[in-house]
């Protein structure tokens, strides 16, 4: 067989290497693994391409497996608040398949995405025979709690400004020696505002603030973080 | 009089799209939350895209319509938010 050629079993394989990834999922004994690859197939996003609608019947859980993703919801006046964004390797959609109702939110590929769909009723099923399974969603599901009750908090108690100076300070990476947040080509003005839980023209200008202060510095390739302690006070953390 | 709920609005606006000669065809997605109409898909044209969201807005109940159809010409992201005060 010419080695080249992909096999039967690479994207089984390729998916068990990928729940391995996941948080709480990676201990799962290698037959619930096994049954999930067995019930999974997989499916790919372009980018900007909606995966699933808010309101939309919950017919599957997304594995996560290259690219990031966005999940919004949209408020009775009109704006998008975003409440997740995801990178690889992470399950969504999981939420509405357990609670059964209809997707929360929407959910955007932000760049090429890789997913792996399984569908609802199998993952019931699963769970009812799996207790490891169960275990494990029950876990991934609390730490969705906790990713809410920060938001809340951070919605209903911090400024703008304390939003991006904790936002930056969580998505900096260390690049020759500077922390700096690096541009991706969707992080626009508009999604950063999306995710911050504002509009265009309040972030434009709180980040001009900021810069005027030396507190960052916003480049061509990113936002260079120049005081990391005067924006963690900013972020009353 | 039964109530209006998201998911009776979900299957009028299916039923809609499927039963219009612009739509019928188009390889469209619904979803329906507190009254908001959410559209995606692949629509051929700016005109059928158009076509799906007036159809779903003129459904009783609904309040308002998300569309992210993607069609040639279409904005990007696309998404374009009409809500209707009247309801």
């Amino acid at each position: 067989m010419n080695p080249s050629l992909p096999t039967l079993n690479e994207p089984a394989a390729r998916l068990k290497t990928t729940i391995s990834q996941v948080r709480h999922f990676n201990d799962l004994p290698p037959e619930v693994q096994d049954a999930i690859v067995a019930a999974a197939a997989p499916r790919h996003f372009a980018t900007g391409q909606v995966i699933y609608l808010e309101g939309e019947p919950a017919e599957f859980v997304y594995i996560l497996e290259r690219g990031w993703v966005k999940a919004t919801r949209m408020s009775r006046d009109g704006r998008e608040q975003a409440m997740l964004f995801l990178r690889p390797v992470e399950i969504f959609g999981d939420i509405a398949v357990f609670t059964s109702t209809t997707y929360p939110g929407t959910t955007t590929a932000l760049e090429a995405v890789d997913t792996w769909v399984v569908p609802s009723t199998t993952l019931m099923k699963l769970v009812k025979k799996h207790p490891e399974l169960a275990l494990a969603v029950i876990r991934k599901l609390g730490e969705r709690v906790l990713h809410y009750i920060e938001l809340v908090e951070d919605l209903s108690l911090r400024s703008v400004e304390a939003r991006l100076a904790n936002t930056l300070l969580q998505f900096a990476e260390e690049t020759d020696g500077r922390l700096v947040v690096p541009r991706r080509a969707w992080t626009t003005f508009d999604e950063m505002a999306v995710r911050l839980g504002t509009v265009r023209d309040v972030l434009s200008r709180t980040l001009k603030t900021l810069e005027a202060e030396g507190l960052l510095k916003v480049e061509k390739q990113g936002i260079v973080l120049c005081d990391t302690k005067r924006l963690a006070e900013r972020g009353n953390m | 009089m039964n109530p209006i709920t998201d998911e009776s609005l979900h299957k009028k606006v299916l039923a809609s799209l499927a039963t219009d000669d612009r739509t019928a065809t188009a390889d469209l997605r619904v979803g329906v939350s507190n009254g908001f109409v959410h559209l995606a898909g692949t629509a051929l044209s700016l005109d059928i895209r158009t076509a799906a969201a007036d159809l779903a807005e003129n459904i009783p109940g609904v309040r308002g319509v998300i569309n992210r159809i993607d069609a040639p010409g279409a904005p990007r992201p696309a998404r374009i938010i009409n809500l209707n005060p009247e309801v």
